[in-house]
């Protein structure tokens, strides 16, 4: 993680807000992605050979009682593999593929700590699938500012202030799962 | 109606963690003999050597991809009665009308649910027991 970047690096950067149930990919030296995390995830992949990068964030969802469980597991493991098969489209090879993960804060109160579920599972994940965690910062009890630069894989992050964070990172929702049915195609 | 437990299944994704989940749905679901492949030419190779009466498919894979291997799969008597649901993202529209061209018989849209799945292979086999 690098922190060391000149102010108006960022400000001739291409932004590219990467929200939640989203993900990005690029080469482009110009490109800066960023994001804000409370409890979600957001993994910063990257092939360092070609310089292409991307960013998704993801929260899994909850069966309603606070477990996480197939479904919920099946959502956060389509969200990396959106991420991987952008990733490979744009000419990365999988396995030269290394990780960054941010995210997965404990902001409130709760029975359950959502935050560390989703840490958990992208840390499972990417060991399963053989990709590095090269730098990573989860957990903790504050808000987060990432800036992800694909092309040379620099990231700043910043802590911010419960209190100072976007509603929706103080209280996150997921975003809603698609039905397996929704968007098909009627052909049988 | 036919038992899932005699229906013999070819799992085909690049991602470990993907076979697994869809062999823990299938499993859910009461299909017992279950393998998997990791692309499309790994999965042809297990199917000439042991046919299997239906693959699961993801579309984006190394080497050989799941539109590839379902052609393949076609073209190969032996094996080109085989079921064929193909696992596609949502954004895929172009590809499923491809895959019936080439003769899926079925797609299921990621992130399915157990459910969801059991449902597209019902519509293949008829209900499951």
């Amino acid at each position: 993680m690098t922190t060391g970047l000149p102010h108006d690096d960022f400000e001739r950067s291409v932004k590219v807000h990467v929200t939640q149930g989203e993900s990005h990919v690029s080469a482009d030296p110009n490109v800066v992605m960023t994001t804000v995390l409370g409890s979600c995830i957001a993994a910063c992949l990257r092939d360092p050979s070609t310089g292409i990068g991307g960013m998704n964030h993801f929260l899994l969802p909850d069966s309603g009682d606070g477990r996480r469980d197939g479904d919920s597991v099946r959502y956060g493991a389509y969200a990396m593999e959106l991420l991987i098969n952008g990733l490979l489209k744009k000419g990365a090879r999988r396995e030269r593929l290394e990780a960054k993960i941010f995210g997965g804060g404990k902001l409130f109160d709760g029975l359950s700590d959502v935050g560390a579920s989703n840490a958990a599972f992208a840390e499972r994940f990417l060991r399963d699938e053989g990709i590095p965690i090269v730098s990573s910062s989860t957990g903790g009890v504050s808000a987060r500012r990432v800036e992800f630069w694909p092309a040379s894989g620099r990231v700043r992050q910043r802590l911010v202030a419960v209190d100072n964070a976007p509603q929706d990172v103080r209280r996150p929702t997921p975003a809603p799962m698609p039905a397996a049915s929704s968007g098909d195609l009627e052909l049988f | 109606m036919p038992q899932a437990s005699s229906i013999s299944v070819l799992v085909v994704d690049d991602q470990l963690t993907m076979r697994a989940l869809i062999r823990n749905a299938l499993q859910q679901i009461g299909f017992k003999d279950v393998r998997e492949a990791p692309d499309g030419e790994e999965a042809l190779k297990s199917l000439l050597a042991k046919p299997a009466n239906l693959v699961i498919s993801d579309f984006n894979m190394p080497k050989m991809d799941g539109l590839a291997l379902l052609r393949a799969v076609r073209s190969h008597p032996p094996i080109r009665q085989t079921a064929f649901v193909m696992l596609t993202g949502r954004a895929d529209r172009e590809l499923v009308q491809r895959a019936v061209q080439f003769g899926v018989n079925n797609y299921c849209v990621k992130p399915f649910t157990v459910q969801g799945l059991k449902e597209k292979i019902e519509q293949v086999f008829g209900q499951l027991t």
